[in-house]
């Protein structure tokens, strides 16, 4: 599903003096993988999820996504693969404010060039629990809501990956657990998770943990569900 | 993304944020209503004064030859003007001019007083040719028009227009009554049907007409005219016709280069055009001020769809993030900026048309809408939302995710 072959990523700062993010990362991640991606803030995580996303590409090395090479794609052929293949959830939700759940839900539908389909953006209300909520806005819900309306956006476009980027970062615990619950159970379902986070307990949901300290990968454990390493 | 879906998403994205969106109209609005008002009731003040031009000639179609260089100003009288224009030099032209209908000769007095019983009055005096009326137009609500019986046999009828009724029988039947004019008796024949006001909004009717033979030898004693109507088969070929026209004048009155003419020949036709000219000529200002206010509304729009963009910044990392592409993006706020402009032209075009409709009312005119000026008007304001939306659809779409999703 995902191969990262020594990927690094390097920012120029405003004077012009080169900063290294990321430098040979490689990892390969495959279908119905739960992996959480763990570092503490600094550690490249963000710039690693960026390039994952295809939000960005790496200075160097190679990114296959579903089998596609997508590491020096343009912009363009970027947001495609973006709105074909991944499904993002984000710490802040990003739900657009002044449009309902139902329509953020239809949200990536629009730019997929496919039919809107109003059935299954309710339907997947319905499978994160909010299908009485479909007509409220976003701002009439609560955290754990909108991350779950934003679950189910991320799923519109029947994406391959589900980049979660500190899902549970803005919740309480309880939200926190119950969103973490949905991503598990979506998990069962088949679906492939990579999971960014600082936090010990979240990551403890996933079946694999790639650690990144100094923008590397400092370990990568596979191991059993539901037991903090 | 099709069209349709761009155009719901950017009504949606309008239709929240409402106040914003109106004050985004608002200089479109107030643009585009004055580009319309103004320029309709301009269109309806010129179309008046062209209706005041046609009813006091009764027809486009003519020539009018006067006495004199035509370097003094105003309306001739009998006691002013040159005496070159002969009573023949009527009769020379309608054989001599190819393409002339026919020539109505006139005879104009003024500061005549007329008088029926005890009532007085002082009209237009004309002393008119029998054709008069046909070159005119000109009709009767009562009795008849002159007869050429009538001016064989210099007879002292007359045939009065409305104001002279009213004036001097105040609602008594003045056909067959009669009245004096510079106190010699005229019997009424006919009474002329209104044709309201003129140009400058003095009455047309308060004139009366007699045999110009009767003016010539029974009234004024003077063999000569003021004014020769020629109407033309053909007004088109009013040029050639005026040509051929000073060439015959000249002749017979032996005039020999360098010497001037003693007559000038005048087209309405010209006047008018002259008229409108000057209408456009106003009207142009009006549309360039108008223009300017409408600019000034593209670029409220622009400022505050750049303010828009800054706002929604997350908004448009979203939209990336879930697959919008750079394009996607431009189009949506493009379409955002055409929809509010074109909107606030719609509406102005309305309010426009509303305040026309008012300004005519008020100056009692029958309401005229430039049709010409309102599609203009919308075309306008479709390229102000196109010209300065591009610059913030542009901002918009080169905004970059992941600085916008950063949370």
């Amino acid at each position: 599903m995902i191969e990262a072959s020594h990927l690094s990523r390097t920012y120029r700062r405003g004077d012009g003096t080169p900063v290294t993010a990321l430098q040979d990362i490689s990892f390969t991640i495959g279908a119905g993988e739960f992996v959480v991606i763990r570092g503490a803030s600094g550690s490249g995580k963000s710039s690693l999820l960026n390039i994952l996303g295809c939000l960005d590409t790496p200075t160097s090395g190679q990114y296959r996504l579903a089998g596609e090479d997508v590491s020096a794609l343009a912009d363009d052929a970027r947001s495609h693969m973006r709105s074909k293949r991944i499904g993002f959830v984000f710490q802040g939700f990003n739900l657009l404010p002044r449009a309902t759940a139902l329509e953020n839900v239809e949200l990536p539908a629009l730019y997929a060039d496919a039919s809107p389909d109003r059935a299954r953006a309710r339907q997947l209300l319905e499978r994160v629990g909010l299908g009485a909520r479909a007509g409220h806005f976003a701002t009439e819900l609560s955290g754990g809501e909108q991350q779950r309306v934003a679950i189910a956006r991320a799923l519109m476009n029947e994406p391959a990956l589900l980049l979660a980027d500190e899902p549970t970062g803005n919740l309480d615990s309880a939200a926190g657990e119950s969103v973490m619950q949905l991503l598990t159970s979506l998990h069962e379902g088949g679906r492939t998770i990579v999971l960014v986070t600082h936090d010990e307990h979240v990551a403890s949901f996933a079946d694999r943990e790639i650690v990144i300290r100094d923008g590397g990968v400092a370990s990568d454990t596979v191991r059993q569900r539901g037991r903090p390493a | 993304m099709s069209a349709a879906r761009v155009v719901g998403s950017a009504w949606r994205s309008l239709a929240r944020s409402r106040l914003r969106s109106f004050l985004m109209m608002l200089g479109v609005i107030v643009g585009i209503a004055a580009l319309t008002a103004l320029a309709s009731v301009g269109e309806a003040t010129r179309q008046e004064t062209m209706r005041q031009f046609k009813r006091m000639l009764g027809t486009f179609d003519t020539l009018t030859i006067r006495p004199g260089a035509g370097s003094t100003r105003g309306m001739p009288s009998l006691g002013s003007v040159e005496p070159s224009l002969k009573f023949e030099d009527g009769p020379a032209i309608a054989a001599g001019v190819s393409g002339v209908k026919r020539v109505a000769l006139v005879q104009q007095a003024f500061d005549v007083d007329v008088t029926y019983r005890d009532n007085a009055s002082v009209p237009l005096v004309l002393g008119v040719s029998p054709n008069w009326a046909d070159v005119r137009g000109e009709s009767v609500v009562a009795g008849a028009h002159l007869s050429e019986e009538d001016d064989r046999s210099l007879a002292r009828v007359t045939v009065i227009g409305a104001d002279v009724a009213r004036d001097l029988f105040h609602g008594e039947d003045p056909l067959g009554k009669v009245i004096r004019i510079a106190d010699v008796p005229f019997q009424v024949k006919g009474v002329m049907a209104s044709r309201g006001a003129g140009p400058g909004g003095s009455s047309l009717d308060n004139m009366l007409v007699i045999p110009v033979t009767t003016a010539a030898k029974r009234l004024f004693n003077r063999d000569y005219l003021t004014t020769l109507v020629v109407q033309l088969d053909d007004a088109s070929a009013s040029d050639r016709v005026a040509g051929d026209v000073r060439a015959l004048l000249r002749e017979r009155h032996r005039i020999i280069p360098p010497a001037q003419d003693d007559f000038t020949v005048g087209s309405p036709r010209a006047t008018l055009e002259q008229i409108s000219k000057v209408g456009s000529t106003l009207s142009k200002v009006v549309t360039g001020v108008a223009v300017i206010a409408t600019l000034i509304g593209g670029a409220v729009i622009m400022s505050l769809m750049l303010i828009g963009v800054s706002e929604r910044r997350r908004e448009i990392g979203v939209r990336r993030a879930v697959g919008a592409t750079r394009g996607d993006v431009m189009r949506q706020f493009l379409v955002e900026a055409i929809l509010i402009s074109a909107l606030g032209g719609a509406i102005g075009v309305l309010f426009g048309a509303g305040g026309a409709t008012v300004g005519a009312l008020l100056q009692k005119l029958p309401p005229a809408y430039m049709w010409s000026m309102i599609g203009g008007s919308v075309a306008l304001s479709v390229a102000v939302g196109v010209v300065f939306g591009l610059y913030p659809a542009w901002k918009a779409a080169n905004v970059d995710p992941i600085e916008a999703l950063r949370s």
